[in-house]
Formats: structure tokens, C-alpha cells, sequence
């Protein structure tokens, strides 16, 4: 591996406290060291910023709902298709690229660690497939357990308790798949969609046929995961996702959770007043949101900021997307995974000018700008439900840029406008240390990568460099000079010049075997898979991977 | 006691199967051919070359030779094709600029039945539990699977106390003849029954339903009306040929309809156990289902109406794990088992997938499952000899 000195750039890495300092970094071996010899390659980085990698908390790039995705927006696929050349594979665009292109647009980014943020266990196969078809970034993936039929029987058993089988259980789902963490999507509520369409009502509706309760699922999941000491403490889309009103079932999700770390998913779709039934225009709440998450700093969330545009929305929640499909009409995916979850996709354009829509988009910038603590709050469209993330740079000059931000204000929806704080102005521009917080810093402090998200000594040598151009923050974020993964140079000036496999991330959390003698039973009553062929244990899917431990 | 295997007798990939003294359990018929011809292909000559017999080595020369000079590639076939297999093909593709066919040589009907008309509007669908554990009914339309898919009904849970079974045909088939419910309806009215069923299901149209439409569907209508939960299950028959893509589309219709205070999926009865999951990878890799052209350096969609081969002007095909008919006057190389139909420019013999090579396939319902092959093979698999191939055409 090669040894790089990046000379004089202005380093931010806030998770060690620095903060613009202009010196040199070095590299190797794969990793950032003290020092470097003489014969080190030497990047000149005067006059530029030198962040770590940056880590995508929560996305959706692999997997059966993102290649349904793919299947049903062919029309969408030819714009800036990837051409083949001598290292690169070819690939095709849109909201949801092909993986090769999905791998090559998030490096050219500057991102290095993405999280796909919700795999069906029982597709973990197909879900690893794609990734090792994703080069370029290390990625991970989140095990859909909010609607597990097993899982809610052992739970039902229990009383709503964290059992020593749940917990069992829970790290017997992680190691059959290679999942990273786990998601609860709707939890309860996927499940009732399936068995007649509906919903669950709030936290404490029983889900039929199951004798639990969503605040069942989520306080007892979310205590396994605490229990087996995971390194990503549970990641929650919480129910009731863009109902007029549903900020009050967040805040009852925050506080069930209250005590235990937990990541909420998405913020702004779950930050609405008014009301559900009949159905309200609604109205922002996340400064209530944001004043209980800054009292309670075991919770993070991503935004999940919309884009004004096109986006694709694709999720577990599989009553939201036939809401969707009620509201526009148009394209209409759903597809049920028997015993786990459900998956709903509708192709959706977010307009400036309609007031729910604008709303959306500042309720997203009112979260930003409001929070006190950014390693609270990270940045995400939840691509691309809220857009691409190829749109990051532009949310990134949101932040920054208080002038173009006003500018864009003004194109949208006044009324929905004049419902936020974004009416009064709101002065706070981001810096780039803040920047380099809710892009990577807090992703990786969250995602229990100790290794990411910083420069310090020891840290893996995923690293970009961008041009300063106060002017344009978007131009800046959206074309790196450099990008560096895991030690090696791999973009230079807006062109990829090598190809990194980039590694999967998984963690290995412990428990006790005999799991699988409650486990095997459920099985055989429940799953058209047999138990002996569920877990995926190829080396040539499970491996080469970066293994985390799990610290009870 | 042994690992059970997986089935790629058909696109069910049913998991539970054992091979003890001879006999294939459960028992199905389709099953226990494809592991006889599995064993029985595990043997013989390694390749031939111009129907010559010869080592791999020299097949791989000529194939690369052959695809080389090609002008138009065409990657196709994938029957009996891995995840692995279909990786690999996509990638050599990708180099070659080839037109990749996860549907095989044709161009009508698409990969599999229905997706030509998914990217229109959609679908509704769910995996095989789903659908046993939920559904009261569930409506075959003009498919066999009791030939096709033996093991289908079975793994629908039909045939217990509270499950009912209804089918559209006009033929008097195996599956009809289970038919709690049987509607006798011909082929070329589909259209217009699932449009009617459709306006039904809409209810406050009822009454510009013809009364002899009405009256003819009520049985059916009966039964779909009131259940909470519903499988429709169709396949070529409905929307392959002329005119496929518009009667899947009514099917995907009529669903949505449905689906709005109850839940209603289909199923797609994919014939070959490869190519769903050829396909997706095509999609993951590419972007696109189907037919993809990478000549151009980048992936575009083919949708062509008359067979590829033809439309492209193809010169030299890569058949992957299929012994199907080769197209006239193109030099094939095949990667199979068997040298199947024709007589290839290139064979060279492929492991079994499922008996003699492992892997992933993707169940009918996308359902992702590895092969456990009892009886390893010495002879390599295709995902492999597609990647010699490739390293002999470009070392």
C-alpha cells in the first residue's frame, strides 16, 4: 500500500477537536499515521479543506425493493448513464442507479461508508449480492425486525420483557444474515398492513393475531439490542410516518425509548401536527421534537430532508406507499416477505409550490438549523425517499448559505413557509467543522466505527479533499479534488482512478447457540425457507469483511 | 441426518427435498427428471468444438476466438443459471459490448411473465408464505401448475380447511379439476374478464357490467368479494404473446383495485429456475430487465418486437446454462450440462447447478436461496469457465 502526505490543507476533524488547522496528514499502510518517509507521495492541499470520508448513515441502494425500484423507472435510467472504460464497469442513472454507479457517484462524492438502512433478513442473500457488486464504498446493511413474527411470539411470551431468547435471538438474526444492526420499521404496523391493509393506531393498539403491542416491539427490541451491546443501537422509522399528527406518537416513541441509545430514522417525515382523522393540513412540530432530543443525548436521528424534484419513495412500510398510490395514482409497488415485513414503492415529485411538499422541506431545514447539538442531528434524504443523494451538496449550500437559502425559501409554498420558523429568517449558516459533523463525524460516532469519521492516528485513511469555494458550497461538497479509500487514491479531480471493492461491515454479537432449538420450530410453522438453508454463510458474500464487535 | 437439497426442477426451488435409495421425496415428478438428468450429465466428455470432442482449454481458445471477432455478441440463456453464473455473464458482457437476454434469444414475453408491464404501473406480490398463511382464496388463471409446478398448490397451503381454490380456464387441466371453484371462461376474452371483474370490484359501476359478462363471472366474483386477503396466480398463458403486456396489465389492475380494504397479491409463475434471478442481477448490474444492449459502452434497453437475433444482427451468441434451440446461422458457445439443441461451434460441460455446483437462485417469488449440491462436481461451473473465458479473451 502506498504512504501519502496531504501537505498544508485546513484539517477538520471535529471528533478530535480540530478545527480548520492547517498541517499535513499522512497515510499508510491503509491507515493515518504520525509520519510518513520521504519518499511518501505528497498531495498539496494548501488552500483546500481535508475532511474524513464522508459516512451515509441511512440509505437505500441494494437489495429487492431497490432493484424493484430499478425495474419499474427504466424511462428514468438513461439520464448520465456511467460509460465503460478500461477500470470501470458501465452502469445507468436515475434515483436509484445501477450498483456500480451507485458505488462510483457516492465516491465521487466524497463518501466512502454507506449504510443500507433496511434489508429483509430473508433476502440478506440477495441484499449481500448487490453490495459486493457496489464498489468503491465499505458499506453495511440494517436487519428489518419491527414486524418479525418470531421475533414478536418470543416477545408475546415474554410479557413485552427483553428475554434471554429475544436477545438470543436478535444476535442469531445479525450472524445469519451479516446484518450490521437493526431496524424497526412501523413496528406492528407493517404487519397489520398485510393481513387486510390498515394500520396500527398509536403505540399501544394490539396488533392483531399477535398480542402486541408496537410499544412492545419497540421497547423490548431496543433492549436486546442494548443488552447485546451492539455497536448501532436500534435504528427506528417510527409508525405513523407522514400522518398529519404524528409527532406526538414520535415523541411517545422518544420517550418509550427513553434511557437506551436509539437512532430515529428520517425526522422529518415524523415531525407533523394536526390532525389525522379527518385528515388536517399539517403543520410543523419539530422544535418540540428538537427540544426532547436535546435533553436526551442517547437519541440521534438523520433527517431525511426532501429535495424539491423527483425522488423514489421505497420503504418497509408498506401502508404508507398505498397511501401514495391513492394520493398520485401512478406506479404502485408492493411486495410481502412473509414472517419479516412488507415493501412499498411509488415514483413521487416533490413541488415547491404544494403546500404539504414545501412544508416537508422545511420542516428538514428547521431541524438542521434549529438543533443545538449537530452530532444529534445527520444529514440524510433518506435516499431516495426524500431525494437522491447526489442532491447532498446542494442541502449542504442550504446550510451553509444563508442568501441561497433565502432565495430558495422564497420560491416555495408561502403559507407552508409562514407555518415555520423559516418565516422569521433564521441567520445560522453551518461551518465546515459543523459540516463535517452531520456527514461523517456523528455517522460513524453512531455506527460504533471507531475506526471512521476521523483523522486521528490509527483511523482507517478514508479521506476527501475539496477545493474552499465559499462562494459555491455546492460546486465545493459536489466535486472533490481527492478522495482517498482505505490509504489509496481514488478520485482525482472529478475522475475515478482506481477501483476499491470497498469491504462489508458486519459485527458479531454474542449468543447462545441452543437459540436455535426455539428458533427451528418457529421456523418450520412460519417460513417456506427451511431453517437448515436460512442462515448465508458463503465466504464469497460473507467475506472480506471488517468485523465489529459487539460490547455487551 | 444430511442437509436437504434444493430443487431446480422448476422456478418453486422447493428446499425440503431428499435423495435417499433412489427415490426423490416428497414425490414430484418434475423434480426427480431434473435430478436423473443432473446425475446422468455429470459425465462424459469435457467440450467439443465443432461437435469435435476436446479439452476445455482449447474450447475456451476457440470460444475467445469466436467472441473476439464477433461483431454483435449475444449473451443469453441462463435456464439453469446461478446468481454466480449471471454475474459473471453480466461482467463479460459489460467487456465485450454484448446484448445481454435474460429472456433468452426471443424478444416477446420478457424474462419472466408480467415484466414487460411492471414498469407501467407496477405490481402487487408477496412471497409464497404470505400468501399460504393469508389468503382464503386463490385464483389460478389459465395455468397448470399441477403439471408445470407440482409442488405449487401444496406450498399455497390449499387443500386445507380454509382455503379455496378457484381457476380460469377453458381446458380441463389437473389443477382445474381441484377447483373448489372452476370459471370456464376462453383465451381471448381474458382482457375483457378481468376488465369486468375489475368495474366489480369498483362496485358503484356494477351496472354498466353487460348482464351475460356479469352473470358468467359471479362465481368468481363471489368468492373474491368477500375474503380479506387474495392470491392471483398467472404465467405465460396470460401475459405472454400478443397482447400479454395489456391482459397483465388488467391482472396488476384489477389487484390495485382490490387492494384497497383487503390485500390482494399476484404470483408469477416463472417456468426456468435461472432466470428470475439472471434477470436481477441484469437489473442490479445494468439498470435494466430484460434485453440490454452494452455495445455502446453503457447499458441501453432493447424492446424490440421481433427476436433479437434478428433485430441486432447477431453474429455470435454465449448461451449460458441452457439447452434450448440455438438461433440459426450464429456461431453458439455453450456453457451447460448438456450440449443441448444444435450443435453448438463451442460446448464445454458445465457442473449441475443444485447437484453438481453450488450457488444462489432466486425462487419465482425473489426469494434468494443457496444450492447445496450432494454430489460435488469435478467439472467447473459456468460462473467459472465464464471467468477463464474472459481472462483467455483478454490476457
Amino acid at each position: 500500500m502506498s504512504e501519502i502526505r496531504i501537505s498544508g490543507g485546513a484539517i477538520h476533524d471535529p471528533a478530535n477537536g480540530v478545527d480548520g488547522e492547517v498541517r499535513d496528514l499522512c497515510i499508510s499502510g491503509g491507515r493515518i499515521v504520525a509520519e510518513v518517509g520521504a519518499d511518501a507521495r505528497r498531495i498539496d492541499a494548501h488552500g483546500m479543506v481535508v475532511m474524513p470520508g464522508g459516512v451515509d448513515i441511512h440509505a437505500h441502494i441494494a437489495g429487492p425493493k431497490a432493484n424493484l425500484a430499478r425495474r419499474l423507472s427504466p424511462e428514468t435510467r438513461g439520464t448520465e448513464s456511467e460509460q465503460r472504460k478500461r477500470i470501470l464497469r458501465s452502469g445507468s442513472g436515475g434515483l436509484v442507479p445501477s450498483t456500480f454507479a451507485t458505488g462510483y457517484r457516492y465516491s465521487l462524492l466524497g463518501y466512502t461508508t454507506v449504510i443500507e438502512a433496511a434489508a429483509p433478513a430473508l433476502a440478506a442473500r440477495h441484499v449481500l449480492a448487490e453490495l459486493r457488486d457496489t464498489p468503491m464504498i465499505d458499506k453495511a446493511f440494517l436487519i428489518l425486525m419491527g414486524n418479525n413474527q418470531v421475533l414478536m411470539e418470543l416477545i408475546r411470551e415474554s410479557g413485552g420483557a427483553v428475554s434471554p431468547q429475544l436477545r438470543d435471538a436478535v444476535g442469531w438474526w445479525l450472524a445469519a444474515t451479516g446484518g450490521y444492526g437493526v431496524k424497526l420499521v412501523n413496528p406492528g404496523g407493517v404487519e397489520v398492513f398485510k393481513q387486510a391493509g390498515g394500520d396500527v393506531d398509536g403505540l399501544d393498539d394490539q396488533v392483531p393475531g399477535h398480542d402486541v403491542t408496537p410499544r412492545q416491539i419497540l421497547e423490548a427490541i431496543a433492549g436486546a439490542v442494548h443488552e447485546l451491546g451492539l455497536p448501532h443501537p436500534v435504528h427506528v422509522h417510527c409508525n405513523d410516518l407522514g400522518v398529519p399528527g404524528n409527532a406526538s406518537t414520535t415523541l411517545a416513541t422518544m420517550e418509550a425509548l427513553s434511557g437506551r441509545r436509539a437512532h430515529l430514522a428520517h425526522l422529518q417525515f415524523h415531525a407533523y401536527g394536526g390532525r389525522p382523522d379527518p385528515p388536517s393540513l399539517p403543520r410543523s412540530r419539530a422544535p418540540e421534537l428538537l427540544a426532547y432530543l436535546n435533553d436526551r443525548k442517547e437519541l440521534t436521528c438523520d433527517v431525511g430532508q426532501v429535495m424539491f424534484g423527483d425522488a423514489m419513495t421505497m420503504t418497509a412500510d408498506g401502508h404508507v406507499s398505498a397511501v401514495l398510490r391513492d394520493l398520485d395514482g401512478g406506479k404502485w409497488v408492493n411486495h410481502d416477505t412473509e414472517v419479516e415485513t412488507g415493501c412499498g414503492i411509488v415514483p413521487f415529485t416533490y413541488r415547491a409550490p404544494n403546500y404539504v411538499h414545501a412544508l416537508q422541506w422545511a420542516i428538514g431545514l428547521e431541524l438542521f438549523l434549529l438543533g443545538s447539538d449537530p452530532w444529534q442531528v445527520m444529514l440524510s434524504t433518506d435516499h431516495p425517499n426524500g431525494g437522491s443523494f447526489r442532491s447532498y451538496p446542494k442541502l449542504i449550500r442550504l446550510l451553509m448559505d444563508r442568501a441561497y437559502r433565502d432565495d430558495q425559501i422564497a420560491r416555495a409554498n408561502r403559507k407552508a413557509i409562514g407555518r415555520t420558523a423559516l418565516t422569521d429568517g433564521i441567520d445560522r449558516e453551518y461551518t465546515l467543522n459543523e459540516v463535517a459533523i452531520i456527514t461523517r463525524a456523528a455517522p460513524a460516532r453512531r455506527l460504533g466505527l471507531r475506526d471512521k469519521g476521523h483523522l486521528g492516528v490509527g483511523a482507517d485513511a478514508d479521506v476527501t479533499i475539496y477545493h474552499d469555494r465559499p462562494d459555491d458550497r455546492e460546486e465545493m461538497f459536489a466535486t472533490p479534488r481527492y478522495v482517498i479509500k482505505g490509504g489509496e487514491l481514488v478520485v482525482e479531480e472529478g475522475e475515478l482512478r482506481r477501483v476499491d471493492d470497498g469491504l462489508l461491515l458486519s459485527c458479531d454479537a454474542a449468543f447462545d447457540a441452543d437459540i436455535d432449538d426455539v428458533l427451528a420450530p418457529m421456523f418450520a410453522d412460519r417460513y417456506t425457507v427451511s431453517f437448515a438453508h436460512y442462515p448465508v454463510r458463503d465466504p464469497a458474500l460473507r467475506e472480506p469483511a471488517t468485523i465489529v464487535r459487539a460490547t455487551p | 441426518m444430511p442437509e436437504s437439497l434444493v430443487c431446480a426442477g422448476c422456478s418453486l426451488l422447493c428446499d425440503d427435498v431428499a435423495v435417499a435409495g433412489g427415490r426423490f421425496e416428497p414425490e414430484c415428478p418434475l423434480g426427480a427428471e431434473w435430478y436423473a438428468a443432473c446425475v446422468a450429465s455429470d459425465d462424459g466428455i469435457d467440450a467439443t468444438v465443432d461437435g469435435e470432442p476436446g479439452g476445455i482449454d482449447h474450447a475456451l481458445a476457440r470460444a475467445a476466438e469466436l467472441l473476439r471477432r464477433g461483431r454483435r455478441p449475444l449473451v443469453y440463456g441462463f435456464v439453469g443459471a446461478t446468481i454466480e453464473d449471471a454475474r459473471a455473464a453480466v461482467a463479460l458482457a459489460d467487456r465485450l459490448g454484448a446484448i445481454v437476454a435474460a429472456g433468452g434469444a426471443g424478444a416477446l414475453g420478457g424474462p419472466w411473465p408480467g415484466a414487460p408491464a411492471f414498469p407501467l404501473r407496477g405490481s402487487t406480490s408477496a412471497t409464497l408464505g404470505e400468501s399460504r398463511d393469508r389468503s382464503e382464496l386463490v385464483v389460478i388463471w389459465r395455468e397448470d401448475p399441477e403439471s408445470t409446478h407440482p409442488r405449487l398448490l401444496g406450498r399455497l397451503g390449499l387443500g386445507g380447511s380454509n382455503r379455496r381454490l378457484a381457476v380460469v380456464d377453458d381446458r380441463d387441466t389437473a389443477t382445474a379439476r381441484l377447483a373448489d371453484t372452476r370459471l370456464d371462461w376462453p383465451r381471448e376474452r381474458d382482457g375483457e374478464a378481468l376488465a369486468a371483474l375489475h368495474l366489480l370490484a369498483r362496485g358503484g359501476e356494477r351496472d354498466r357490467q353487460a348482464g351475460e359478462l356479469r352473470e358468467r363471472l359471479q362465481p368468481l366474483w363471489r368468492r373474491l368479494d368477500p375474503v380479506a386477503h387474495a392470491t392471483f396466480v398467472y404465467g405465460a398463458a396470460l401475459a405472454g404473446g400478443a397482447g400479454g403486456q395489456r391482459r397483465a396489465l388488467a391482472l396488476q389492475e384489477l389487484a390495485r383495485e382490490l387492494s384497497h380494504g383487503r390485500h390482494v397479491v399476484t404470483l408469477s409463475l416463472a417456468d426456468a429456475p435461472g432466470i428470475r434471478g439472471a434477470d436481477d442481477v441484469l437489473t442490479w448490474q445494468t439498470g435494466y430487465s430484460g434485453t440490454v444492449d452494452l455495445g455502446s459502452g453503457h447499458p441501453e434497453l432493447v424492446t424490440a418486437t421481433t427476436p433479437v437475433v434478428e433485430h441486432e444482427r447477431v453474429d455470435v451468441a454465449l448461451r449460458v446454462e441452457d439447452a434450448r434451440a440455438t438461433p440459426d446461422d450464429v456461431a453458439v458457445i455453450a456453457l451447460s450440462s448438456r450440449p443441448g439443441a444444435g450443435t453448438p461451434a463451442v460446448w464445454i460441460r458445465t457442473a449441475p447447478a443444485g447437484v453438481g455446483a453450488g450457488g444462489t437462485m432466486h425462487r419465482l417469488d425473489g426469494v434468494p436461496l443457496a444450492l447445496r449440491p450432494p454430489q460435488p462436481s469435478v467439472a467447473p461451473s459456468a460462473a467459472e469457465l465464464l471467468q477463464r473465458l474472459h481472462e483467455t479473451i483478454w490476457r
